[in-house]
């Protein structure tokens, strides 16, 4: 029978597609334009978005509605567009979208060309469609800005010591200290960050990406863009995140390896262990995003045996088109020793199972609620036997 | 462009909805999420794509209610396939199934793609209904599409009292609809209604499903908000309970006529000349020992605090009071009193809380202002602020005294705006 990936009847939903894309554009003096109804403008700010209080960057939604939709008029997103323009000058303007433009096949590209010829400011059309999750909406929006902005002909193999982070977003990461611990940690190896995509970094830094011998992914959101730069330029990239001292040093190794020879590398969880088999007998089940999953999980793999319950850890991470289902999801928790994952997930426990839960929360699928609760897991000072511990 | 403009440069027809929109960090207003866990016993379930569900379901999870809602997603091959019906009848079921208790009441929402791909979802809650007759199902709608001809929360209103039908009725008893807060201590009517012994029903109150369905049994419907008229309407046609409008403003011959009108369709004994008397000078002193307090402070105020915002900028006037601003979107009152308003202070600054300009504006004012309400807090940046939205059970001149009150105390007192206003649904009781 066909697995239920859309009946959720106890978790949360990890943030949508165009919540990636404003989260990606944030900081780099664009305007963001979401063309939906309303509510993904609102959610995003609330929710997902925890810049939004202090600071005015520009994100707003088209405010679609039923007639315009049915007679498929565009000339009303471009005329207010237009205007916002005028009065607020923004450097770019990013145009995504939720379901209602995808159904009724809403051309991005044409309107966005349309847009750009009355502004004189550059658009990038980024063809969201609301059913995907964030990780899909940021990659969509590096790609398009990387696309747009930057010249892969800056590629050159010698750049040995650069390096960028690629996946960067207050959606896996934050607004703690985990991106300042990562550059530090990657600056302490004596790399340079050449550009962190797209948090703390300027449009300027931005668009010369292509000047640096690496693409780091820290985060899925920023895989299709390194394939994309590999792609245009031969830009090699390495998969993982620095979780502690041992994946830090092993993910550095690696760098240096794929700057070497341009193979693309990435971090597993384990490679020996097969989850299948140990989402029926148990184990140290870790929920997350895909690489900072199977970053965590290696993390704990790495540990004396002792020092994680002799049990092994095992990841689990959800599909950007599907999510989790709960038929693999409720067992798999309710099976293992030891769950690690962000606290609303802690719904489908069940009395003495897991044996243990370990919070760790996730600004892409809880939101602002445990915020303050997110711990600093990137860079070396985080500790995977300190976690357990906990 | 400013992000105000004056009201005698203003038209009547003012609308910020148009264009393209800003939505401020400021969320006190209920949403439908925060309506409908209302319902005692009932369980949500929506049916959206994930850009729709993410609010939702975090809305719930921040009420700590997350075993009061399900969502169903909905995915690409629902609309390749067209199959939406058979996956919201396989979803419902195993929702139902999986669920440790049956609720009494399923509310199911679908959404504006729903529109687009004609989805007949009413075959599915008649086979649900069938199949499930222990369970009420009804159809709600987070839409927003529609929401310039069938906005959202006015019709969940509706929706939520179809759960009610036809039954026998008692004529001591009413009901107040479409209100997030039980109206009580600051409300003329309720105190009208109890005195002469009515028993006042509202959802806001029922602690059970069993009560709730109760509401059924009422003679008369009362509500505050035009927001809840659909619903009264809908309960005239299908349980043949009346109506009435109790106005939610500040002009003492209205209060006085509406209440007049209560007693008289009830059939009981309305306030006497004296008591009204009595009630005015109370009030009216209340106001004057607010403005003893707030002085010359300039007091500014916004849509989500009061439903008629502009009456109370005139009210306030009239009192002696500085209004210097409001917060407005679209001027849903009279055209009369937009025109008295703009006669007597004709400098008032109109803020729309919606449009592009306010992003960048420079928040904050000089000097002390008390905000009534929280987008007016959060614009003017101030911490002295009353906090309510949607009139918070205040009505007639037991409300106007109540929001006097309130306004003293926000003018003496600090409150930390950053932090309340951001709270989802203020007030919600819910969680």
């Amino acid at each position: 029978m066909k697995k239920d990936y859309q009946t959720h009847v106890f978790t949360s939903t990890y943030t949508a597609d165009v919540s990636g894309v404003c989260s990606a554009m944030y900081e780099l003096g664009g305007m963001s334009v979401l063309h939906d109804p309303s509510g993904c403008n609102s959610t995003y700010s609330t929710h997902d978005e925890p810049r939004w209080y202090d600071s005015d960057s520009l994100m707003f939604v088209s405010g679609l509605d039923e007639i315009t939709a049915v007679m498929g008029d565009d000339s009303v997103l471009i005329r207010d567009v237009v205007k916002a323009v005028e009065d607020l000058h923004p450097r770019f303007i990013t145009l995504c979208g939720a379901s209602i433009p995808h159904i009724i096949a809403f051309d991005y590209r044409g309107v966005a060309y349309l847009i750009e010829k009355e502004c004189h400011i550059p658009v990038l059309p980024v063809p969201t469609d609301g059913l995907k999750s964030y990780v899909s909406g940021v990659d969509l929006a590096f790609r398009a800005f990387v696309e747009r902005f930057c010249d892969p002909l800056e590629y050159q193999e010698d750049f040995r010591d650069r390096i960028n982070l690629l996946g960067v977003t207050p959606l896996d990461f934050s607004v703690n200290q985990n991106v300042a611990m990562m550059r530090k940690t990657f600056e302490d190896a004596g790399f340079i960050i050449n550009c962190c995509m797209a948090m703390g970094d300027s449009f300027e830094q931005m668009t010369h990406a292509y000047r640096a011998g690496c693409n780091v992914v820290v985060s899925s959101a920023g895989r299709k863009t390194a394939r994309f730069m590999n792609r245009t330029a031969g830009m090699p990239y390495v998969e993982g995140l620095p979780v502690g001292p041992q994946i830090a040093s092993a993910l550095i190794s690696m760098i240096r390896e794929t700057i070497r020879d341009r193979k693309v590398r990435r971090i597993e969880a384990d490679a020996a262990m097969d989850s299948a088999e140990l989402s029926r007998t148990g184990g140290i089940l870790v929920i997350g995003e895909e690489i900072f999953a199977k970053s965590l999980t290696a993390a704990v793999n790495g540990l004396p045996p002792k020092q994680r319950d002799e049990a092994a850890a095992y990841a689990m991470w959800p599909d950007p088109e599907e999510g989790i289902a709960e038929e693999d999801l409720i067992p798999a928790v309710r099976k293992a020793k030891i769950v690690i994952a962000d606290p609303l997930y802690k719904v489908v426990c069940r009395e003495g199972a897991p044996e243990r839960f370990i919070a760790f929360p996730h600004e892409a699928y809880s939101g602002r609620i445990f915020r303050k609760e997110i711990p600093v897991f990137a860079g070396t000072e985080f500790s995977a036997a300190s976690m357990l511990n906990r | 462009m400013k992000e105000y403009q004056l009201i005698k440069e203003t038209d009547y027809e003012y609308n910020a909805d148009l264009g393209l929109s800003y939505a401020s960090p400021v969320r006190g207003v209920w949403n439908i999420v925060h309506i409908g866990t209302l319902v005692p016993e009932s369980h949500e379930i929506f049916v959206c794509p994930t850009s729709c569900l993410r609010g939702v379901v975090l809305t719930t999870a921040e009420m700590e209610a997350m075993d009061r809602l399900s969502t169903i997603t909905v995915g690409e091959d629902n609309i390749l396939e067209g199959d939406m019906e058979e996956a919201l009848y396989r979803g419902t079921v195993r929702i139902i199934r999986e669920l440790p208790v049956k609720p009494r009441a399923m509310l199911i929402y679908t959404s504006c793609i729903h529109h687009f791909m004609a989805v007949n979802y009413k075959r599915i809650y008649r086979l649900l209904e069938k199949e499930y007759p222990e369970i009420d199902f009804i159809d709600c709608y987070m839409d927003p599409i529609m929401r310039r001809t069938a906005p959202a929360v006015p019709s969940l209103w509706r929706q939520i009292h179809r759960l009610l039908t036809p039954s026998e009725k008692n004529t001591r008893q009413v009901n107040l609809v479409g209100n997030c807060f039980p109206y009580g201590p600051y409300s003329d009517l309720n105190y009208l209604l109890e005195r002469e012994g009515i028993r006042v029903m509202d959802l806001n109150t029922c602690r059970s499903y069993e009560e709730f369905l109760q509401m059924s049994r009422s003679v008369m419907n009362f509500v505050f908000h035009k927001t809840g008229i659909p619903a009264v309407k809908d309960m005239k046609v299908r349980l043949g309970q009346d109506w009435m409008l109790a106005r939610p403003g500040y002009n003492y011959d209205e209060i006085d006529a509406d209440l007049a009108q209560a007693a008289s369709l009830l059939e009981i004994p309305p306030f006497t000349r004296e008591e009204i008397e009595e009630e005015r000078r109370r009030t009216d002193q209340s106001a004057a020992e607010a403005l003893e307090v707030l002085r010359k402070t300039p007091v500014s105020l916004d849509y989500t605090a009061v439903d008629r915002p502009l009456e109370l900028c005139l009210y306030l006037d009239k009192q002696g009071f500085r209004v210097e601003s409001v917060f407005i979107d679209v001027f849903t009152e009279s055209e009369e009193i937009f025109q008295e308003l703009k006669k007597r202070l004709p400098d008032l600054k109109i803020y729309q809380s919606l449009g592009w300009n306010i992003r960048q504006m420079k928040r904050g004012h000089e000097g002390k202002v008390v905000s009534i309400g929280q987008k007016s807090a959060y614009f003017n940046d101030t911490d002295y602020f009353v906090n309510i939205v949607e009139n918070d059970g205040m009505y007639g001149y037991r409300g106007i005294r109540r929001l006097m009150e309130l306004l003293k105390e926000a003018a003496l007192s600090r409150k930390p705006m950053k932090e309340l206003v951001q709270i989802k649904g203020w007030g919600c009781s819910c969680g």
